[in-house]
């Protein structure tokens, strides 16, 4: 496989609060310009205690809310490099255009909750964690003495 | 909107009217109006020249509003339907056809205008749909009421004809002081009537269709007349219509026609396959599946 260079600089526009992702696919890579067209409403709040906000895309009624990353974690737009240098055809580098730190996600017909995908793919991140933290001898010795 | 204060004939046996306007058009609210008065008031009302209002010149139309309004021995409600509304209902996965919010919205006036105390015996209305069936269902719900529901009942009953007078000279008005929510350049208001077949609204949907977000949100997305427009714009696919095709759609009487109506929004010719809507985590362990991660190892 080819050697692929992601560099990750926390620089360029920061898109907080620009970030959606719609439970629909657009058949467009390009602009567009969403803040004319694309109109959240606040709509209060969840019975979970959400805050919750209401759009609408070619008529389907979007329920959406908005969900911090991480600490310690960002959101990168990606774009292909391209240097002279790296003038091969299918270059795979690639730059930091734009960072974030939320997501607003949308869902189709139904109120947000915790119990939502887009919620739920950031437990991986503890997982990971626990996975790739390293192993001291101490709990190498708690947890076999656990067993 | 409609009249707040409950007069003295409230509490004797009143008739009601109820019609709607702007049903057909692709843009702009529905409105249902009704007009309401005690029995023995219809022989003066018949006498009002109220007609169907489609009959009616626009001025002649708001000048006869604007009497009834200040009639003291008349009543009258409306509830606006926003094209947002309509749209969003047609479109859910779970689709709520034209005729449901047809009905809702008429027994929704009757119970607002029981609610505030009208004595109502008798209730007059065009129908939608087949005549006997919308018969019972009103009659299911509101059992104390006798119900006459008739083809061309605008025409027949002047209780009807005030009632579509109160609807269209509201929707009329509704269209004519429309906000658009979009905030693009270049935004015109000259709709026309909304009317698929009126040039000035053709000559505008195809002026205001947009590449990716399809029209401006007074346009009604679940109209088949927004297909003609929409051959070049972006498709779009929606995780609720690969549902349906799963057999997950609704068990609506209407099955055929919604069915098509989810097509609206692209130009459907390739197949659709769930994986271009959303990521999966296909083939990885519950724990990704659940959560719908994908490995990614090239973007």
């Amino acid at each position: 496989m080819e050697n692929a260079t992601v560099d990750l600089k926390p620089h360029g526009e920061d898109l907080s609060g620009r970030v959606h992702q719609l439970p629909c696919c657009v058949k467009h890579d390009g602009p567009a310009s969403v803040s004319h067209y694309f109109k959240p409403k606040h709509n209060g709040v969840s019975d979970e205690g959400l805050p919750l906000q209401e759009a609408h895309f070619r008529g389907r009624l979007l329920q959406g809310t908005t969900l911090q990353l991480p600490q310690g974690y960002s959101g990168f737009v990606l774009a292909k490099k391209t240097s002279p240098a790296s003038s091969k055809q299918n270059s795979n580098s690639w730059d930091t255009k734009a960072t974030f730190q939320d997501i607003t996600y949308w869902n189709h017909d139904y109120v947000p909750s915790h119990n939502d995908e887009m919620f739920r793919a950031f437990h991986w991140l503890t997982v990971a964690k626990a996975l790739h933290d390293p192993v001291t001898p101490e709990d190498l010795s708690s947890s076999s003495f656990a067993l | 909107m409609g009249s707040k204060i409950l007069p003295q004939w409230a509490s004797k046996p009143c008739a009601m009217g109820i019609d709607e306007a702007g049903r057909g058009p692709v843009l702009g609210p529905m409105v249902y109006g009704c007009l309401y008065c005690a029995q023995s008031y219809m022989k003066t009302l018949a006498t009002l020249s109220f007609a169907d209002s489609k009959t009616l010149k626009e001025e002649k139309r708001e000048e006869l509003f604007e009497t009834l309004k200040t009639n003291e021995s008349i009543g009258w409600a409306v509830d606006v339907i926003d094209p947002r509304e309509l749209s969003a209902k047609m479109l859910k996965k779970n689709k709520i056809n034209l005729n449901e919010i047809s009905h809702d919205s008429a027994m929704g006036l009757v119970d607002r205008v029981l609610k505030m105390g009208v004595l109502l015996t008798e209730v007059y209305i065009d129908t939608v749909g087949d005549p006997g069936k919308y018969e019972m269902k009103l009659s299911k719900n509101f059992p104390s009421i006798k119900f006459v529901v008739a083809k061309k009942a605008d025409s027949l009953y002047p209780v009807v004809s005030g009632a579509s007078i109160v609807a269209k000279v509201t929707r009329d008005r509704a269209l004519r002081e429309w906000v658009l929510d979009e905030t693009a350049e270049n935004m015109q208001r000259n709709f026309g009537s909304g009317y698929p077949g009126d040039p000035k609204t053709k000559d505008w949907l195809e002026d205001h269709k947009h590449h990716i977000f399809g029209f401006p949100t007074l346009v009604r997305f679940s109209w088949g007349t927004c297909n003609s427009y929409f051959k070049d714009v972006a498709q779009v696919l929606w995780e609720s219509d690969n549902l349906d095709e799963d057999g997950g759609g609704g068990s609506n009487s209407n099955g055929k026609r919604q069915l098509k109506l989810s097509n609206v929004g692209f130009f459907s010719t390739s197949k659709r396959r769930s994986e271009e809507v959303e990521s999966s985590g296909k083939g990885r362990c519950r724990f990704f599946q659940a959560r719908k991660l994908e490995h990614l190892t090239n973007f």
